[in-house]
This record gives structure tokens, C-alpha cells and sequence, in this order.
């Protein structure tokens, strides 16, 4: 007996310690990351814990209602007697895999009979568009609220008020971070106390170089989408484009940083943000390329060209994780060894935010991406993002110090996630619909064999429904606001209306501005004109104050301008 | 979970979590830390209310404080007497408002209280080059310390007296949104 109540009171305290520990986990983020690296490191492993809950929603819904429908139906996968089980299809996704319900080909059409008919065709779609517009409308709220909270009128963070009174970090506890802050602080001010006024010769001289600097770039992109197309020919390589890609993405942006390093900027943050647009328009170059390869080759010329699909996600996901630990391997690790022993030069290494938030963005378009052509993709994200988050805290913590530019985490956030919204999550949108708008599902495999589109599916279920006399509303709401085009008409038109009205109301707001801050300027000049005037008449006549019992009078008028 | 604590009765408990932002636990904490700055001057029991207060050189020698170069005007500027000496509600008091849970107004006028060394109400242009000492470990030129701080009274002077009243300072606060992470100390 006494054993029993051991084990549980045992129990119980482990669980407590575990749920505590969970529960400090967050906190331990903020304590031992924010503390000694700053407020932007922290707010990257932020950034990929929410995008980490993306895909774990991601997964529950598609495996909850695709998969689980699928494998109750027909428990084994038909795999033909040739494949059979190889460790090598965890690096390719294919041969065995093919054949599994990690990819859209082994999803049945028909309607699953059971305790209750589930339609496959119509879970499949709706699955899938209903997580690509839930997460629409997480991102939407997300960015708003941030933006919201931290929207800065322009000028003010690199301003000198700014940087002197409200930029110091007070939870900073490590000296050497404290030392290395009050230096950079030092350098920043004492650079904007020396700026001179550039030569028209001199200014010409920068824009032809920041032009030349954008040529270049451009030229590289280009460059690497035309050879990744070239490459994507070769199809029985099957490793050779996504290590290509990756290879690309790695190497690429140091040119870029190179020649960031020659061109000269007025300010920091347009340094950054040049950067981050050249290594955005490099990513989204490729996986255009890519895209367009699949949609117009693969699609017309494979017999079940979505598993394909699947499957090239698949390797540059899987390739993908493993340039980002070699990344972090030679970018931090290597650096660190270099830095300290072989060139001391060169000093330790920087957590490179910006660089490391456009990889997991990256990272999540092709998940995005892929749900629709492989929809188990998300569990192998899942395991990918954990495991980068605990090799990313472990590098951080041996190899890097804090980084030197005084982060404005808050505004950092709002860019994140307006990155990861606008051309990202957009773009793996728009191949998701034009998809499933446009191109012709392979007519022997997968859920939406045989129909024209993808999106007739919700036709046909249209039909069916009129046929067999189903919900009126869905019929009604179908016809006249989905299908009709002044619904979309006068939405767009009411939308218009109101952007203008919000429009017009702060321009009226910043006017007011002006205004209040010209009243604020002439009450201080009131003020002192008033004060003075008091002085002097209490100057002229001492005999009356002396005899003024009255408290009301002047302390009072003194008390009120102090 | 039953902890029987004898160093606060359950009113001061409730007192101290109605008055800060701390929850009794964090405020048993904060009086461990509190008592082992000073265990022999430090009762451990607090029913009665002692009136003991920890000198200020112990206090900037926590952890948290030691590498801040504001401390010791942190530290004063939560103290009765100005110079400095904590007694534990004003040692609670301090962290509470540098803890995470505090609205924006009330760091902002602890801020002004920190960064104002004269104590005249106004960040005037001596203030802010002290301030700027403070954070730059004195090594930047006589004229470059003049030029920053006459920028920051320019850019930040709203009425024209050529100091900083604690409204300039809000309004300046208020256009700086990581203001309420940045001055926060974990304890």
C-alpha cells in the first residue's frame, strides 16, 4: 500500500515539475535569450515558436480530416511488389513513400461509406482552402495588431533624443554585452556628430555604385533562376535540384552582403532593408522558377504529376534543413573557431537576425506550398522547425555575442511578419489556387481524378445538391453571391469608399497635429511672458505682498505655471 | 499548495499583490533577495513591520543592477531620503514598476525621475550630458556631448524653454513603442 502512494505522490510531483518546466520554458526564452543577447535575438526564436503552432495546426486539421478518413477506409497502401522499403526514400520521398498517403496520389475520390458518408473530394478541398484562409486571416490580425502597436512616426528612432533617452536596455545583465552596447552607442552618436555634407560628385559617385550594386544583383538572380530551370531537366538526379537551390540560397546572399559592404547608405535601416529586399527577390525568383516549372512541365507531362510535386517539395524541404544546420554550422560555429583562434580580427560572430527570419519564412513558404500536393508535409515541418529551434539556442548560446545595432525588436516584429505575409504567404496562395483553379487534376490517382478542375468539385457538389433537393441556402448562397460577379463588384466598391474615408480622416488628424503642437509652443511663450510680468509688478509693489493674507492670489497663480 | 510562510501575515500579502505588480510568490522571492543583500540587518520576520532599510552600496551590487549604468540613480530615485537607502516595500516598489506587468505612464515618470540628477523637475542640458556620460563611458569628445544633447533638446522640446519637462518626455515616449521592453529589469 504504502509503495502505491509513493509512486503517486512521486507522480504527481514529476508531472508538476514537467508542467512547470513547460511553463518556465517561455519565460526561459525571454530570461536567457532577451537578457544577454537583446530584445531582436529573442524575437526570432519567437518568430519561429508561431510559425512552429502553424504547422502544428496544419497538421492536426489535415491529418484529422484527410488522412485519418483515407486510412480508415483502406488501411494498407497499395504498393506494387516491386518497391519495398529502402532507408533511402527518408532523403528522396520517393519509391515506397510514393505509394503511402504522404502524397495527394493515394487519396481515394469516392464517397468513404461508414458511420457516416464522407465525401472525399469535398474534404480534401475544403480542408486545405479553409487552413490556407485561416492562416490568412491569422497572419492579417497578427500584422495589424503589431503594426498598431508599434507604428513609429518616421524620424523618430534614428533620431539622437530617441537613441540617448529611451534606447538603453535596462534588462541587459551580462558586462560584456553592457560593454559592447555603450561602445556602439558611442560610435553611432559620434558618427552623427561628424556627418558632413556630401559633394554633388561624391553623391553621384554613391548612386552609381548602389546602381551598379543592384545590376549585379539582379543578374544573379536571374542568373540562378535560368540555371535552376536548366537543371530542373535533369529528373533522374533526383537530389541535384534541390541541393542546387540550397546551395544557391546559401552562397548567393553573401555576394550580396559583399557588396552591402561597398555601397553607402544614409542610414542603417535603409542598409538592412536593401538587403533583406535583395534576398527576398533572390528566394522568390527561385521558387518561381520552380513553380512554373511544375505547373507547366511536370503537370503536362507526368501521369500523376501532384505526387511528383509532392515529392520535389519533399526533397527541397528535407534538403533544405540540412543547409540550414550546415548554415549554422559554418555560420556560427566556424566563425566562432576563426574569429577567436585564427583571425582575432574578425572577433566573434553576430547573430544574424534578418538572415536567419528569412530562412524559416522560406522554410514555411514551401510547407505552405506543399499542403495542397502533400498534405503530411507539415509533420516533417514540425520536426524540422523543433529541432532547428534547440540547435539554433545551443549555437547561439557557445558561438555568438550580442549583435552590435541597438535591435528595435518591436519594429522587427511588424516587418517579420509583413514579410512573411505579403510575398510569401501570398505567392504559395496564389500557386495553391492557380492550381487548383486552372490546371487539370491527373486523371488515375489522387482525389480529383477526373475532373477538369479542381475547383469543379464544388460544382458538381452544386449539381448533386440541386439534384437530390439539399440545402436551399447553400444553393442560393452558392449561385448568387459566389458565382455572381456585382457581388464582387460592390464589395470592392464599399471597400474603396472606406479606405478613402479612413484616408482622408488622418490626413485631417496630422493637420491637427500641427496645429496642436504650434498651440503648445505659443502657451510656453504665454508662460514666461506672464511669469515675468509677475515678477516685475511683485518687484514694484513689496508693501502690498507683505500684507496680503488672501492665499488665493499669486502663489497660487505661481503654483499653477510650475 | 499549503506553503505556511511566517514572514508576512495574509493581509500584507494581499496588500503587497494589491499594491504591485508581483504575485505573493514573486513577493516572498523578492523578500529572500531582499534578505540576503543584508542578513544581518534584515529580520526575516516581517509581521510587525520592521523599519529597516538596506544602504544603497549593497543594493547596486545585485546581479541585476551591477552592469546598469544608471544604478545608482535608479536606486535613489525609489528611496524616501533621496540617498538611496531601501526599505523593503520601496525595494518591492522598484521592481515592480521595472517589471514587465507596469503600464507605459508610470515608467515614464520613474524614467524622468532616473534621468533627472538635479532633481529640478526638468531635464535640463546638464542632466542629459550626465546621462550621456553615463552611457558612453565618458569617451566622447567636450563638443560632440554639447552637439547630441542640444539635438536631443531641439528634436524633444516641445514648449521652447530649452529643457525637457516631463511632458516633452512622455510625448517622446509615447512615439517610442519599445520603450516598455526596454526598461524592464527581471528580477
Amino acid at each position: 500500500m504504502s509503495i502505491n502512494k509513493n509512486t503517486i505522490l512521486c507522480y504527481r510531483s514529476y508531472c508538476l515539475n514537467v508542467s512547470q518546466s513547460f511553463r518556465r520554458c517561455g519565460s526561459n526564452l525571454r530570461s536567457e535569450i532577451g537578457g544577454k543577447f537583446g530584445t531582436s535575438v529573442q524575437s526570432y526564436f519567437v518568430f519561429l515558436k508561431w510559425l512552429l503552432m502553424f504547422n502544428v495546426f496544419s497538421f492536426l486539421v489535415n491529418f484529422g480530416f484527410i488522412t485519418i478518413p483515407q486510412l480508415v477506409y483502406d488501411f494498407s497502401p497499395n504498393v506494387p511488389n516491386t518497391t519495398s522499403f529502402r532507408g533511402l526514400e527518408i532523403l528522396t520521398g520517393a519509391g515506397y513513400f510514393n505509394y503511402t498517403v504522404m502524397y495527394y496520389g493515394s487519396y481515394s475520390n469516392e464517397t468513404l461509406e461508414g458511420a457516416v458518408d464522407y465525401k472525399m473530394q469535398l474534404g480534401y478541398f475544403f480542408t486545405i482552402a479553409v487552413y490556407m484562409v485561416l492562416c490568412g486571416i491569422a497572419l492579417i490580425f497578427s500584422m495589424a495588431s503589431s503594426f498598431k502597436a508599434n507604428y513609429v512616426l518616421a524620424d523618430t528612432t534614428s533620431g539622437g533624443a530617441w537613441q540617448l533617452l529611451c534606447s538603453w536596455d535596462f534588462s541587459m545583465t551580462n558586462e560584456r554585452a553592457v560593454r559592447q552596447r555603450k561602445n556602439n552607442l558611442r560610435e553611432s552618436l559620434s558618427e552623427k556628430a561628424q556627418r558632413k555634407q556630401l559633394t554633388s560628385s561624391e553623391k553621384l559617385r554613391h548612386f552609381g555604385i548602389y546602381l551598379g550594386a543592384w545590376l549585379l544583383s539582379s543578374s544573379l538572380t536571374v542568373g540562378c533562376g535560368a540555371s535552376i530551370f536548366f537543371l530542373c531537366r535533369y529528373e533522374q538526379l533526383t537530389l541535384l535540384v534541390p541541393f542546387m537551390v540550397s546551395l544557391m540560397n546559401m552562397v548567393v546572399p553573401l555576394f550580396f552582403s559583399l557588396f552591402n559592404k561597398f555601397e553607402h547608405y544614409s542610414s542603417q535601416r535603409r542598409q538592412i532593408y536593401v538587403l533583406v529586399a535583395r534576398n527576398v527577390l533572390l528566394r522568390m525568383c527561385i521558387l518561381g522558377v520552380l513553380c512554373y516549372y511544375w505547373m507547366n512541365v511536370v503537370a503536362t507531362e507526368y501521369s500523376c504529376w501532384e505526387s511528383v510535386v509532392g515529392q520535389a517539395l519533399y526533397r527541397l524541404v528535407f534538403v533544405d534543413f540540412i543547409f540550414l544546420l550546415l548554415g549554422s554550422f559554418f555560420g556560427e560555429f566556424l566563425s566562432n573557431v576563426v574569429g577567436t583562434r585564427l583571425l582575432p580580427r574578425l572577433g566573434i560572430p553576430e547573430f544574424d537576425v534578418a538572415r536567419n527570419v528569412l530562412e524559416i519564412i522560406y522554410a514555411q513558404t514551401l510547407a505552405w506550398i506543399g499542403i495542397y500536393f502533400s498534405p503530411l508535409l507539415p509533420a516533417i515541418q514540425i520536426l524540422k522547425f523543433f529541432i532547428l529551434f534547440y540547435i539554433k539556442k545551443v549555437s547561439l548560446m557557445q558561438n555568438c555575442q550580442p549583435p552590435r545595432r541597438t535591435g528595435r525588436a518591436a519594429q522587427m516584429k511588424t516587418i517579420f511578419t509583413a514579410l512573411l505575409f505579403f510575398p510569401f504567404f501570398l505567392g504559395a496562395l496564389a500557386i495553391v489556387g492557380y492550381t487548383a483553379w486552372s490546371l487539370t487534376p491527373s486523371k488515375h490517382c489522387g482525389p480529383f481524378r477526373g475532373l477538369d478542375s479542381t475547383f469543379s468539385v464544388v460544382e458538381v457538389w452544386m449539381v448533386q445538391l440541386n439534384s437530390t433537393g439539399g440545402s436551399e441556402v447553400v444553393i442560393f448562397v452558392y449561385q448568387n453571391v459566389i458565382r455572381s460577379e456585382i457581388f464582387y463588384f460592390l464589395i470592392t466598391i464599399i471597400i474603396l469608399v472606406i479606405v478613402y474615408i479612413f484616408w482622408q480622416v488622418s490626413q485631417g488628424r496630422k493637420q491637427l497635429i500641427v496645429l496642436l503642437r504650434q498651440q503648445i509652443v505659443n502657451e510656453g511663450k504665454d508662460k514666461s511672458f506672464l511669469l515675468e510680468k509677475l515678477q516685475n509688478l511683485q518687484k514694484s509693489q513689496p508693501n502690498i505682498r507683505s500684507k496680503n493674507h488672501k492665499k488665493v492670489g499669486i502663489p497660487s497663480l505661481l503654483a499653477r505655471f510650475s | 499548495m499549503g506553503n505556511k510562510q511566517t514572514i508576512f501575515t495574509d493581509e500584507q500579502l494581499d496588500a503587497y499583490q494589491d499594491c504591485t505588480f508581483f504575485t505573493r510568490k514573486e513577493i516572498l522571492r523578492l523578500h529572500g533577495r531582499y534578505h540576503e543583500l543584508a542578513p544581518h540587518l534584515v529580520p526575516m520576520d516581517y509581521t510587525n513591520d520592521p523599519d529597516c532599510k538596506v544602504p544603497l552600496s549593497l543594493i547596486v551590487n545585485m546581479p541585476e543592477l551591477s552592469e546598469n549604468p544608471f544604478r545608482n540613480r535608479i536606486v535613489e530615485s525609489f528611496s524616501e531620503d533621496g540617498a538611496g537607502n531601501l526599505s523593503f516595500n520601496e525595494f518591492v516598489d522598484m521592481f515592480s514598476v521595472l517589471s514587465e506587468t507596469a503600464p507605459r505612464e508610470l515608467k515614464a515618470i520613474y524614467a524622468f525621475k532616473i534621468y533627472d540628477y538635479n532633481v529640478d523637475n526638468y531635464l535640463c542640458k546638464e542632466d542629459l550630458e550626465k546621462v550621456l556620460n553615463k552611457l558612453t563611458k565618458e569617451e566622447l569628445t567636450p563638443e560632440e556631448v554639447e552637439l547630441v544633447c542640444e539635438k536631443t533638446i531641439e528634436e524633444a522640446d516641445l514648449d521652447g524653454d530649452n529643457k525637457l519637462s516631463y511632458g516633452d518626455f512622455e510625448n517622446m515616449i509615447s512615439r517610442a513603442p519599445d520603450f516598455l521592453s526596454t526598461f524592464h529589469i527581471r528580477i
